[in-house]
């Protein structure tokens, strides 16, 4: 199996509860990889089963080609993890912690690393007892961004980050691609995900329900679609690839899967005075995916 | 607004707090019902009870390790006598950890901000939590209180009730104390275990001057500074004196009330001790699982051996008065001799006092055990084994820390035995008794071993195995020193696996088997834990 992070047939249960049902994803190297899905959806499932913490049911796990049920060690001098509740030794003080990471990571650029500190504005000084939520989620990410490990496993790794300090994330996740690092990024911060990802995968319930080029689901998506008529707006109810048609005075709202054809065709005849068409953002997507309307692209 | 929801934190802490007051109070009925026929059934003549009161009543070194024995040839008073002196110890700590569980446990974890959220005050909170301390102590009270005076029912023990009441609340009473001093010792720390250290310091303290007090009689006026010197003097069965209730029900209020203004004169998740919090890079044990552990675990454990060590000098120190006091007494060699000991003297007395120790040993152990499941449970271990950081060699490491404290904790008990003894000019062997101390560890490894194992397979039964394990030896120990209990029963006891040294020689090879069995165990548990979910 080729690509930095490659699943085929991941699956874990627990109990009866399928938390992860029949996974294959591949992430090449380098890319930056969105992963998206509601609470319970496996986000995290996945993220345990590719560190080796969970045991699969079946199905294989591999992170730059080692299989990491297997062999979870080697796989982890090769990968970083931040979690999202990041969970520290209380009586050590951030700057032993991050130490304690890097000894134990084996390897550390320690210049990043105080690069990192004064660029996340951290006190290293005071116990974990004594930091925030957020100044806790610094520590562990500083302490995976430092190893400069060639993958990058980051589990909605801005919990608790106010908006600067959201950017200098996005700026270091920038930095690691520059270089080559390959980063899995686990968030519900969608804006977070548009922006850095080139791909994205979204799951539901256990299930892989869409992954590709967001550019390419944006364009396989509903379009969103506002014309002003000149006239009250015929009804589109039964028109090919219509959906969600709303009506105010002479404005109709709706959106159009396929082609837009049909739909100019019955216009027409009212006369159209503006029309303004929009890809889907990602919100709306994923929102798509998560409504009680069945998903479309699956 | 509805009853329950004014008083939810009442609710929430007191259905914990009665559930353990049941339990408990349920053990420590069963551990004076079983003293006391144990007692009927051992002495049954006049003459054999009044031999061994006269042994027992004039000796300083038996009165400073379980306190003053007064009508030993009665079966009330020696009930009393030997559960005052030791049951009333594990009340105490049952109700430290308690207090400071409930009023800082629920605080390091970050539930108590949730609590404080709500319609309350860090006062108000604190009194609902204190009442609901004081609900679990007046269910192990009465509950003790029943099991009693059902079990004196028996013609055998036959206790008049007034006394048998008073009996109760004596041997309940420091736990009503500790829960008290927890809850302050709480609002002092700004952690559970910070509050648990000088919870335990203030009961190590106390039974240090109860200690000094009963050794000497010139000195008895020290038992009014120790909460465990109160309790004796509400000498049930033996000129009663309630009054000294009052006293104890008063320091307890007291500390409550300490606890309720402290609780609101400071912030949720500090203490009112400030302590420092930056300090400079101190890299010592941070370069390997291995280092970590060590470094984490470092202050309990110095605070263990130096406990043990005190300890081991306190038996040293006593052994040959109390030796004098019991040589010729067939009573009391026969208990000896029921345990497995042959030789009398100081050995002798140092071969069943030791036997304590080993129980702390094993109890030490047990906390290891706990500490795994904590870190895990803490989710330390999803930290850690994101690491390149082996479950197998982290497992076996704290395998070895813990056996390695077993090991060296009955060494620095030996050794400490021995400085006590030589400072009296007590002829007795540096070898014998470092071999003796040694001879301490084969339980608390094979607890070490057990604990592993059951880790391995379902974590979360892991602290209650071990400590459930540590406890039933020791309440099976007492049964046995006292009546010829079925040696099916006593088999199930690590401690009578454990031969009586000095009084006897050590026993290696049930020793090897119990070590054995251990690292069997433990292999088997971290196979297992290599393999399982965290």
């Amino acid at each position: 199996m080729a690509g930095a992070i490659v699943t085929r047939g991941l699956t874990k249960h627990y109990g009866r509860v399928a938390a992860l049902d029949d996974l294959d994803l591949t992430v090449e190297p380098g890319e930056v990889f969105g992963y998206l899905g509601p609470n319970g959806a496996g986000k995290t499932t996945t993220i345990r089963l590719l560190l080796g913490i969970a045991r699969a049911t079946h199905g294989r796990a591999e992170v730059l080609g080692i299989d990491c049920q297997a062999d979870p060690v080697e796989a982890h001098r090769r990968l970083a993890y931040v979690p999202g509740e990041a969970s520290l030794w209380p009586q050590l003080t951030g700057q032993e912690t991050l130490h304690l990471l890097g000894r134990l990571h084996g390897s550390c650029d320690e210049a990043y690393r105080r690069t990192l500190v004064e660029r996340f504005d951290l006190d290293a000084s005071k116990k974990v007892r004594t930091y925030s939520k957020g100044n806790r989620q610094k520590v562990v990410l500083i302490g995976a961004l430092m190893t400069r490990a060639e993958v990058l496993l980051l589990d909605e790794p801005t919990s608790g980050l106010d908006p600067l300090m959201e950017q200098t994330f996005r700026e270091c996740v920038r930095d690691a691609h520059d270089r080559g690092q390959t980063v899995f990024l686990s968030s519900h911060i969608l804006g977070e995900v548009e922006a850095l990802c080139e791909r994205v995968a979204i799951l539901r319930a256990g299930k892989l329900v869409e992954v590709g080029r967001l550019a390419d689901m944006r364009h396989l998506a509903a379009l969103s679609i506002e014309a002003q008529l000149q006239g009250p707006p015929p009804d589109v109810a039964h028109v090919d690839g219509v959906i969600d048609a709303v009506v105010d005075g002479n404005t109709l709202r709706c959106r159009v899967t396929g082609s837009i054809d049909p739909l100019l065709r019955a216009l027409a005849p009212v006369g159209v005075r503006r029309l303004i068409s929009r890809e889907p953002s990602l919100e709306e997507l994923f929102l798509a995916h998560y409504g009680t309307e069945p998903a479309h692209a699956a | 607004m509805p009853r329950e929801a004014r008083h939810a934190v009442l609710w929430m802490a007191g259905r914990r707090t009665l559930r353990a007051g049941v339990v408990w109070g349920l053990g420590f009925g069963v551990l004076v019902a079983t003293t006391a026929a144990g007692y009927a059934g051992a002495f049954p003549t006049l003459e054999s009870r009044q031999k061994l009161a006269t042994s027992f009543s004039s000796n300083p070194g038996i009165a400073a390790l379980i306190g003053p024995a007064r009508r030993l040839d009665t079966v009330a008073g020696f009930t009393a006598w030997r559960t005052i002196g030791i049951v009333s110890i594990v009340g105490a700590v049952w109700g430290l950890f308690w207090g400071t569980r409930a009023l800082r446990g629920e605080e390091d974890a970050g539930r108590w901000e949730l609590v404080l959220a709500g319609p309350t005050t860090r006062g108000r909170a604190t009194g609902e939590t204190l009442t609901a301390l004081l609900l679990g102590w007046v269910a192990l009270l009465v509950v003790t209180i029943v099991c009693v005076v059902a079990s004196s029912r028996s013609t055998a023990i036959s206790f008049d009730a007034g006394n048998a009441v008073l009996l109760c609340c004596a041997i309940t009473a420091t736990a009503l104390l500790f829960m008290a001093i927890g809850a302050a010792a709480a609002q002092l720390a700004s952690t559970r275990r910070q509050a648990n250290a000088i919870g335990g310091g203030v009961l190590g303290a106390s039974y240090l001057v109860r200690m000094v007090a009963d050794a000497d009689s010139r000195l008895s006026w020290l038992r009014w500074a120790s909460p465990l010197g109160w309790i004796e003097e509400l000498r049930p069965f033996a000129g009663a004196r309630p009054i000294v209730l009052v006293l104890i029900a008063a320091v307890a209020v007291a500390l409550g009330v300490v606890a309720i203004r402290l609780a609101d004169a400071r912030d949720c998740g500090s203490g009112s001790l400030r302590v420092a919090d930056s300090r400079a890079l101190d890299r010592r044990g941070l370069q390997s699982p291995f280092g970590l552990s060590l470094r984490l675990l470092r202050p309990t454990m110095v605070a263990w051996f130096a406990s043990l060590s005190v300890a081991g000098v306190i038996f040293g120190l006593v052994a040959q008065s109390a030796a004098e006091g019991i040589s010729g007494n067939t009573v009391v060699e026969d208990s000896i001799a029921r345990i497995g000991g042959r030789r009398g003297g100081a050995q002798a007395y140092l071969g069943l006092t030791l036997v304590i120790a080993a129980a702390l040993i094993a109890f030490v152990v047990a906390s290891h055990i706990s500490a795994l499941r904590a870190e895990e449970d803490e989710g330390h271990l999803d930290t850690l084994f994101a690491q390149p950081v082996s479950r197998t060699r982290w497992l076996v490491g704290r395998a070895v820390i813990a056996a390695g404290v077993a090991v060296l904790a009955g060494v620095t008990t030996g050794v400490g035995a021995w400085l006590g003894a030589a400072s009296q000019h007590t002829r007795l062997d540096f070898a014998t008794l470092v071999a003796a101390g040694l001879n301490l560890a084969p339980p608390a490894l094979f607890v070490v071993g057990v604990g592993v194992l059951v880790h391995g397979f379902h974590p979360r039964w892991a602290p209650t195995v071990a400590y459930t394990l540590v406890a039933w030896s020791f309440v099976i120990e007492l049964v046995a020193s006292v009546i010829n209990a079925n040696h099916w029963l006593l088999d199930t006891s690590l401690l009578y696996h454990l031969a009586p040294a000095p009084a006897t020689d050590p026993r290696w090879s049930s020793a090897a088997a119990l070590v054995g069995l251990g690292v069997a165990a433990a292999v088997v548990g971290v196979v297992r834990f290599e393999h399982r979910d965290l």
